[in-house]
């Protein structure tokens, strides 16, 4: 349960396709205190995270996976230390 | 402390704000937080708000500009929007922010000339991009108010302003929000990327004076890196071939094989497909009258979120009619791309 895996999904390019990967992991334990924090509450409830502006369109979505529960919550409501753990790769 | 903060719900910003565990000092910038929070959601909510009203009431508006300025900000590889802004963009030596200029201002004469259009909203708002967003950053994208073009990592992309074609996606984001406002998602969600695909390759068109044959129909050529290239991807959609093995993100090309969920750039393939097929079964250029049938059936009636990619096809059919009463070959054209599609 220490172990968060991340999948970037979206953008203009359609990440999360066939080919076009962008994924990632990072230890609970290596987070600050309050990114711990925010992490536990987008899992207790990730449909409390603040809608995006009105007609956005391409941003990324991040997958975040912990243990057996998985959420999808928009660019905008992750820690930087989870956004940049991922890594674009081709399949 | 990451701005990623500012959009924390409330309450989680407060019960940090109030543990003890966190410096005095954190504790303070996270009360900050909250009340920059509150206000931006007002912002949000209000911004919402304007948009109908606005649509709802366009009419009577008073036109900012009788051509839309256009500006651009340096986020100098980090993710502060906006950045700096460039005083003289235009004559820039950053390539990045020269390119941006240059084809926003193109993007605005193309949609005046070809579709008596001023600016994103019809009214001359100012156009506003940010470049060099983020380090490495695989991603263009619309934001509600502005475009945001990162630089790519240099490897599976390059630069996204390197593409005429995604500027012309971005900004065509912007004209939908301002008119039929789709949703994101399902049915609504595939229209929205479709109809930013169409004007964007008809905006590269237009550019390059291509007629349906001469063009194509690529969707990212100009922004794929060499890793991308080494391994037989040469765009990221192809509208006249959607599920071709040189598309980095193939797409369905039946309306059948749209599932819940799907991703809207994927969903898009069907629609791209359909305006393709009737570009090319008409022949000439893409935005003379396929182009027109299109914008017609997205800006002349009003806005619906929830649009059904049926209902869009039905619009096209009788814009059709109503715009080329006399030319039973548009009508013939439309019906044979959304046909195709399985619509």
């Amino acid at each position: 349960m220490d172990r968060l895996k991340i999948e970037r999904v979206g953008g203009f390019a359609g990440f999360g396709g066939p080919h076009l990967k962008s994924r990632g992991e990072v230890a609970l334990s290596d987070l600050s205190p309050a990114d711990q924090k925010t992490v536990e509450q987008l899992f207790a409830d990730p449909k409390k995270v603040a809608p995006a502006h009105p007609g956005q369109a391409d941003a990324f979505s991040y997958r975040i996976t912990r243990g057996a529960q998985t959420i999808e919550v928009p660019e905008h409501a992750v820690p930087s230390t989870i956004r940049n753990s991922v890594k674009d790769v081709l399949e | 402390m990451p701005c990623s903060c500012c959009i924390i719900p409330n309450d989680v910003l407060t019960k940090l704000s109030q543990d003890k565990k966190l410096s005095a000092v954190l504790r303070k910038q996270l009360v900050d937080t909250v009340q920059v929070s509150h206000e931006l959601r007002e912002l949000r909510t209000q911004t919402a708000k304007l948009t109908n009203v606005v649509a709802a009431r366009a009419a009577g508006l008073v036109t900012l500009a009788a051509a839309p300025s256009v500006t651009v900000y340096d986020c100098k590889h980090t993710q502060t929007l906006p950045g700096t802004p460039v005083p003289k963009p235009k004559t820039s030596s950053d390539g990045s922010v020269k390119r941006t200029f240059n084809q926003t201002t193109k993007v605005a004469k193309f949609y005046q000339q070809v579709f008596n259009r001023n600016s994103i909203d019809d009214h001359g708002m100012t156009m506003m991009s940010s470049v060099h967003f983020g380090a490495k950053y695989n991603n263009a994208m619309w934001n509600g108010s502005q475009m945001i073009y990162g630089d790519g990592d240099g490897s599976i992309f390059v630069d996204f302003t390197r593409g005429n074609d995604v500027i012309g996606h971005e900004l065509t984001h912007g004209v939908t929000q301002h008119s039929l406002q789709l949703a994101y998602s399902g049915d609504a969600g595939g229209l929205n990327e479709s109809i930013s695909d169409c004007f964007g390759a008809m905006f590269r068109q237009w550019e390059a004076k291509q007629d349906v044959k001469k063009a194509d129909w690529l969707i990212g050529r100009d922004i794929m890196g060499p890793g991308a290239k080494k391994r037989g991807f040469t765009c990221l959609r192809d509208m006249a071939d959607p599920a071709a093995k040189h598309c980095l993100a193939p797409q369905p090309t039946k309306y059948s094989q749209v599932t819940p969920g799907m991703d809207p750039h994927y969903a898009s393939g069907p629609p791209n497909l359909a305006f393709y097929t009737a570009c090319a079964t008409l022949g000439g250029y893409s935005w003379a009258k396929i182009g027109q049938v299109w914008y017609h059936s997205l800006t002349g009636f009003g806005p619906m979120p929830n649009m059904t990619m049926k209902t869009f096809a039905a619009r096209t059919r009788q814009g059709a009619h109503t715009l080329y009463p006399g030319d039973a070959a548009v009508f013939a054209a439309v019906d044979t791309g959304w046909k195709k599609v399985g619509l």
